[in-house]
């Protein structure tokens, strides 16, 4: 079905054909996203169609794109996790909670919950944006992709009792060493990235960008991915799943997706071509496909580009499919808030305490203190002072444009954090380009603006670090205070 | 010794943390091994050598093969062009200033040959132009194509011209030449200068050219991708109304007039009352630094630092309301979030932008200093995670110390 431009006329909105496309665009633009068929047994909650939308709503609130590793979990532990997702994200409807994990039953509810899913926010576009495989060398400015998940729970669970605080003071220092590390590697990575984008200057097709990325060249060098390294002695295949962490390695930052970064790169890989294959060793990374980089990477590209017009298609159509819903909804009866069993989750990630109220709960606490002392004497003062001025016109006239000047100066100052979006700061990957004289276009970021962000924000940081520091000293010495037999011999200075 | 219950989390932090550096180190090293590789010589692959045109050897008065041109064919096809011009350009000695010169003339005349037509036109018409720039007479530049090529026949390393050797067969004897023989061995010792070295991105790094397959694919990539971050900024508003109003009837139908605080929600509200409270702190300190000159700039100071004090009233308040709000439904152990959350230091969920934009560097220093910066400011978020952690455990320790007395 080709993408065609549809007219949704809002009086024709009922027009035959238009729903079903509506729906196969849909089912196209999602992975692995379920048939139409299955979109109308769900309405009609029939028990087939169950299976179907448990994994897909699985594959949607995964944080990480799903491998075939964790497709493979068994279906009451990928229900279990879509329950807690959604739970976790406030999906209002309680019948979610409530519904058989063995699928079962429960169709339309699943298809209810994905429909809240898909208005609430672009989420299509996001699973394309999440499983795109980066042609360039790819660079994020932000750090939101750094703690996006921080990880299943550390495997190293510490014996029960009193840990040496000389342990603490050794792991500190290994992860110091371990970031100085970082830094060096990641300098020679920039400057070898520099030296091949200067080299290949004048190649790419691409005016805009000029030259060609590590990918792009790696994949002119080894298009049918058969050479091995020299000296290692293992075999370097150049399987598929290396743009990707190519990309993250050259993502300077945390990257703390450890555990699923590797699933993905064991099993995210596009499937074999019948007689394709070139002979290689099978020893590495067992799923891995055996597809030449240039074959793979057309194929990921080919597959992406039918899905984005998959997604402009159902962009096009979906109004058909809200209005269909909503009459999906209307079949369902309407819910009492029954107090709802809370079943226990299992944690995809390590829990979080519920700590950091309570730290926000003493800071300001700490500075209502500071602000009534500060108001205290300087009112006090002030009534000193100006309790002998005279009471006139122009006196009364002069304090209420203060008044209003200050409340002014305020209420700026409170939308600094009410608001929730901040300036428009581009978030997401960039893709490194070089050029002599530095010039961008008006979307495009700039190497020295984003140095000058990156400064002050660095300087923030550390204000805000010195200022815990010296936070988290105050607590221990009121814990060596309060806690008798306490004996504390602070580091010497970090 | 720190107390068991405040180390344990500390110490799975940290070992979480020396995790992640580790990870990012091996592909970081992964990402090094890829770059050096292409930065020496590329070697030559075995499947170049297994995949000669089909009879170019056998028979040198066929002309190539005039099957459909993969875009492998081409590539080599383009690889061999610019090897016939260069060497015809070295050929007449013309200087390496005017290389550079040159290079982007070469590209431009043969991108002009589309890679629509058949296999055999673009390496006639390629060659000639290329014969054509050198302005030499007819057998000049064939002998010095030939014996270019002939002593790269002998070395798999030259791979453009081996390539070219066996392609070039075919055009010999395609071009209404006096029949010179392939094995002539009139080898002018400066018209070779370049046979025996391998392909290095340094000196070659201009001439590749990517596959037109890829080409396609990926402009169309690009243009699909511009178009969807388009359709994004002017979606229907029908459509968006439509979706507000499912949301509302899930809500209504639900029984439960307001949406539940998720989890979510509270740690982003959580996190801006943490900024505003460093705001108000920083507008404190300077009201209270700086000198007034006169008593309205006092009256001023005086009104501000009220209106700061009713401000952290109402965050406060705020705050009781989300514990209250959290005790009531206990906060689920958020074990997946949505949308990615925002990391301290980002300021907020500003939509990420479709197609990919650029980030322009103009040197290596230039890049090496953003880089340093991001793991800096990576490294800064780190360790304020990890002293807010001790921080946390602290306290909490404290409460638990202080709840202890007072029972006891």
């Amino acid at each position: 079905m080709g993408r065609r431009r549809q007219r949704v006329d809002p009086a024709a909105g009922a027009r035959a054909g238009a729903l079903p496309e509506a729906i196969a665009a849909l089912s196209r633009s999602l992975p692995s996203g379920p048939s139409p068929e299955i979109f109308r047994r769900a309405k009609f909650d029939r028990p087939e169609a169950t299976s179907a939308l448990w994994q897909l709503l699985f594959r949607v609130l995964s944080p990480l794109p799903v491998g075939n590793a964790l497709a493979s979990l068994a279906l009451e532990a990928q229900a279990h996790l879509v329950k807690s997702a959604l739970c976790s994200q406030g999906y209002p409807r309680l019948a979610l909670a409530q519904l058989p994990e063995d699928g079962s039953q429960g169709s339309r509810e699943l298809l209810l919950a994905l429909s809240w899913l898909l208005a609430r926010g672009p989420v299509p576009e996001q699973m394309l944006a999440q499983a795109r495989v980066p042609l360039g060398d790819e660079m994020t400015v932000c750090q939101c992709e750094a703690l996006a998940s921080p990880g299943p729970p550390a495997p190293h669970m510490e014996a029960e009792g009193p840990v040496d605080v000389r342990r603490v003071q050794w792991l500190m220092g290994k992860l110091q060493f371990r970031w100085r590390q970082l830094v060096s590697s990641q300098q020679e990575q920039c400057a070898l990235l520099s030296k091949i984008h200067l080299y290949t200057r004048g190649c790419h097709s691409d005016q805009s960008l000029g030259h060609l990325s590590v990918t792009e060249a790696e994949m002119l060098r080894d298009p049918e991915g058969g050479q091995q390294a020299s000296g290692a002695g293992v075999a370097q295949n150049l399987d598929p799943a290396y743009p990707k962490c190519l990309h993250s390695s050259c993502t300077p930052g945390m990257g703390p997706r450890t555990f699923w970064n590797d699933l993905w790169l064991v099993c995210e890989q596009p499937g074999l071509l019948p007689g394709d294959a070139a002979p290689l060793d099978p020893g590495g990374a067992s799923a891995c496909s055996l597809l030449s980089p240039l074959r793979a990477l057309l194929q990921t590209l080919e597959r992406e580009n039918q899905r984005l017009e998959a997604v402009l298609a159902w962009r096009h159509t979906e109004l058909v499919f809200w209005r269909w819903m909503d009459t999906v909804l209307g079949t369902c009866a309407p819910e009492v808030p029954a107090a709802a069993s809370q079943p226990t989750f299992l944690p995809w990630v390590p829990e979080r305490g519920g700590g950091e109220l309570e730290l926000v709960v003493r800071e300001l606490q700490a500075l209502e203190e500071e602000l009534r002392e500060a108001v205290e004497r300087r009112r006090a003062a002030w009534e000193a002072k100006a309790g002998g001025c005279g009471r006139g016109p122009e006196w009364s006239a002069a304090r209420r444009a203060s008044r209003e000047a200050v409340e002014k100066e305020l209420g700026a100052l409170q939308q600094c954090w009410k608001q929730d979006s901040g300036p428009a700061r581009p978030h997401g990957p960039h893709r490194l380009v070089r050029r002599e004289d530095g010039a961008a276009g008006e979307r495009d970021l700039r190497a020295a603006e984003v140095i000058r962000t990156l400064r002050s924000q660095e300087a923030c940081l550390e204000a805000v670090l010195r200022r815990l520091q010296g936070q988290c000293r105050q607590e221990l010495a009121r814990l060596v205070g309060a806690l008798p037999g306490l004996i504390w011999i602070p580091p010497p200075g970090r | 010794m720190l107390p068991a219950d405040c180390s344990r989390r500390l110490v799975a932090e940290l070992q979480g943390a020396l995790d992640a550096c580790a990870q990012r180190q091996l592909q970081l090293e992964q990402s090094l091994r890829v770059c050096r590789r292409l930065l020496q010589a590329w070697e030559p692959t075995g499947t170049w050598a297994l995949k000669p045109p089909p009879g170019p050897e056998t028979n040198e008065e066929d002309p190539l093969p005039a099957c459909t041109p993969s875009p492998q064919d081409l590539k080599e096809l383009e690889f061999l062009t610019q090897a016939l011009e260069k060497a015809v350009r070295v050929r007449r000695g013309i200087t390496k200033a005017g290389e550079r010169d040159k290079a982007p003339s070469l590209k431009s005349r043969s991108i002009v040959t589309s890679p629509g037509t058949t296999a055999s036109a673009p390496p006639q018409s390629r060659g000639q132009a290329g014969q054509a720039a050198g302005h030499a007479s007819d057998t000049r530049p064939t002998k010095g194509l030939r014996q270019t090529a002939v002593p790269a026949k002998g070395h798999a390393e030259r791979r453009l011209l081996s390539v070219g050797d066996r392609t070039r067969v075919g055009m010999g004897a395609r071009a209404p030449r006096p029949g010179a023989g392939l094995r002539d061995q009139q080898m002018a010792p400066s018209a070779a200068p370049q046979a025996p070295e391998a392909f290095t991105l340094k000196e070659k790094g201009h001439l590749l050219r990517l596959p037109a397959a890829f080409r396609k694919a990926a402009s169309q990539n690009s243009s699909l991708w511009a178009q969807l971050g388009s359709t994004q900024t002017s979606d229907s508003m029908d459509a968006t109304a439509a979706k507000t109003q499912f949301l509302q009837n899930m809500q209504t139908a639900s029984g439960v007039p307001q949406p539940r605080l998720s989890a979510a929600e509270v740690e982003a509200e959580a996190g801006r009352l943490r900024k505003a409270c460093s705001l108000l702190r920083l507008r404190m300190r300077e009201e209270l630094s700086a000198a007034p000159m006169d008593w309205m700039q006092e009256y001023r100071c005086l009104l501000t630092l009220e209106g700061l004090q009713a401000m952290v009233g109402q965050c406060l308040h705020r705050l009781q309301e989300l514990r209250a709000a959290v005790v009531v439904q206990p906060p689920r152990p958020c074990p997946v979030e949505g949308p990615p959350r925002a990391s301290p230091s980002c300021g907020g969920g500003a939509e990420p932008a479709w197609s990919p934009q650029l980030l322009v560097y103009s040197s290596t220093q230039e890049l090496q200093t953003l880089a340093a910066l991001q793991l800096r400011v990576a490294m800064l978020d780190q360790q304020i995670h990890l002293e807010k952690v001790l921080l946390e455990e602290e306290v909490g320790v404290q409460q638990r110390s202080a709840a202890l007395r007072t029972r006891g």
